[in-house]
């Protein structure tokens, strides 16, 4: 069965966050990826993440559809004109990708390119009525294709934010619902406390709501994002846990496995397992939240 | 110069219809030069909307008034002891202008009259050509004074793409190739050594990649 089945038919999804390589060496992600096989349920391949320059998600995605499994592919705003986005929908599609994701994009600012140029030719509800135009069989110009894609269509929702600003969130979400999104990754995700007005608000047991679990890899990691990322929290509890863990990589796997199997049983529609460079733990995560 | 062009006067309607009271508001500089904005102009679109709202059987008051600058707080403060009394403002100022405009009186709608266009010069009376993109890096002493970034279709920085024919554009055969005038500029001044020299990769992160811009000169600041 494929995602967009398992979503429709109510199964807790897991989707495996895969980073192309920095380079062209695909053995290390093709390695990783495969670890997953059978445990996940689809690999999420990101558009250079935080721009930082490497291998295309498209290319990632191609390679691991090809060898692994099914993948979600990132596009994002930040990289490519409308020529090209459409473009590399077109040869994702043809490829055998099935998945996307649709997001901005951070600022090059954030990256390892910093001089460059951002692209922005369209944003992000612009490239979701292009999506939506490519799988009606048209382009952006109305032009007709020939063999027009299909797409499970995902795109991203921030629960975190508060008051004024979690309203304006909702109405984009909505919009993002209006324009075919089927599925909203979240960032991550460490105290459902935390986003309890949202879930106020929309029922996650019927929108695709997909929390981000990410693996945190020390107690200063957990630290440094209570303190910086904003509109996610860590509790000074797991704070202390981590840090009257004898083996503290062990405890944070099992801190990711624990929340995994938290949001199934919350109900939740699936979760993103993200681990930064620690992909190789991702098989480890997974095991452990079936236990 | 900020060069504008006067807006459709329908889009200007369909943005100001609802209201009864108008304030038209020009901007003495650039867009008085480029006779898109000024006091001329503001006295042309409110003659013409009078008589709009008359056809219309509406009684709308459309008021003039045309400032020094609208890029400024303080000649933008000569209006206000009146601009509340306004339903809308339609500033026919730049973008600059219909913004700072609007951030200073929150109240009131702020429209804009004009489309803002680009950095630009008068050619002759009534044609105003694009001259720069305020990228942030000027590489005009490498370019003998013509920008390639303004003037170049594709905003190349190493010579030209191969698609010009008789030194005009590709895109347009009444636009000059930016990089035949380069060329035949830097063999003027004696210097084609230059044009074989490749610019290093160019730093747009002084455009907009970082988002909005300041500069900040604290040898003026009070």
């Amino acid at each position: 069965m494929d995602l967009k089945n398992k979503f429709n038919a109510g199964e807790f999804v897991i989707l495996a966050e895969i980073e192309p390589p920095k380079g062209v060496d695909i053995s290390t992600m093709v390695t990783n990826a495969t670890m997953v096989k059978g445990k996940a349920d689809a690999l999420l391949v990101p558009e250079m993440s935080n721009a930082v320059m490497r291998m295309s998600a498209l290319g990632g995605a191609m390679i691991l559809q090809g060898k692994v499994m099914e993948t979600v592919m990132q596009v994002n705003c930040r990289d490519r004109n409308r020529l090209a986005l459409q473009a590399d929908l077109l040869a994702a599609s043809a490829c055998g990708i099935t998945g996307i994701m649709a997001v901005t994009g951070e600022d090059p600012s954030f990256g390892d390119h910093q001089q460059a140029k951002a692209v922005y030719d369209i944003d992000l509800p612009e490239l979701l009525d292009s999506i939506h135009k490519l799988q009606q069989g048209r382009d952006m110009a109305g032009i007709d294709l020939c063999g027009s894609p299909q797409f499970l269509v995902g795109s991203t929702v921030n629960p975190g934010l508060k008051g004024m600003a979690l309203e304006l969130e909702l109405t984009e979400m909505k919009k993002k619902i209006d324009a075919g999104v089927e599925f909203l990754i979240m960032p991550p995700l460490f105290d459902l406390d935390s986003i309890e007005p949202f879930l106020k608000m929309v029922d996650h047991r019927k929108t695709h709501i997909i929390p981000t679990v990410l693996l945190l890899k020390s107690v200063g990691m957990a630290r440094y994002i209570d303190r910086n990322m904003d509109h996610v929290h860590v509790s000074a509890q797991l704070i202390k846990r981590l840090q009257k863990a004898p083996d503290k990589v062990r405890e944070c796997i099992k801190i990711a496995s624990e929340m995994v199997s938290v949001l199934k049983r919350e109900g939740f529609s699936g979760v993103l397992l993200s681990t930064i460079g620690w992909e190789d733990r991702l098989a480890e995560i997974i095991d452990g939240s079936k236990g | 110069m900020i060069v504008a062009d006067k807006k459709p006067i329908e889009e200007i309607i369909g943005e100001i219809k609802d209201y009864t009271t108008i304030l038209i508001l020009g901007c003495n500089e650039c867009v008085t030069v480029c006779e898109a904005g000024g006091k001329k102009e503001v006295g042309i679109l409110a003659s013409a909307l009078r008589m709009y709202f008359l056809n219309q059987g509406k009684d709308v008051t459309i008021d003039e008034r045309t400032l020094e600058r609208q890029c400024d707080h303080e000649y933008l403060e000569e209006i206000r002891d009146v601009a509340d009394q306004y339903d809308a403002i339609v500033s026919l100022a730049c973008g600059v202008g219909v913004q700072f405009t609007a951030e200073k009186y929150h109240a009131v709608p702020v429209i804009p009259g004009v489309n803002t266009c680009f950095l630009g010069a008068t050619e002759t009376r009534g044609l105003w050509t694009e001259r720069c993109q305020a990228c942030g890096e000027c590489i005009l002493a490498r370019t003998g004074g013509i920008c390639p970034v303004s003037r170049c279709a594709k905003r190349i920085l190493n010579g030209p793409c191969g698609g010009a024919s008789n030194g005009k554009c590709e895109i347009n055969k009444e636009l000059d190739c930016a990089w035949q005038l380069i060329i035949d500029r830097l063999k003027a001044l004696g210097r084609l050594d230059d044009y074989e020299n490749i610019s290093p990769i160019k730093d747009w992160s002084t455009d907009r990649a970082g988002g909005p811009r300041r500069v900040v000169r604290e040898d003026v600041q009070l």
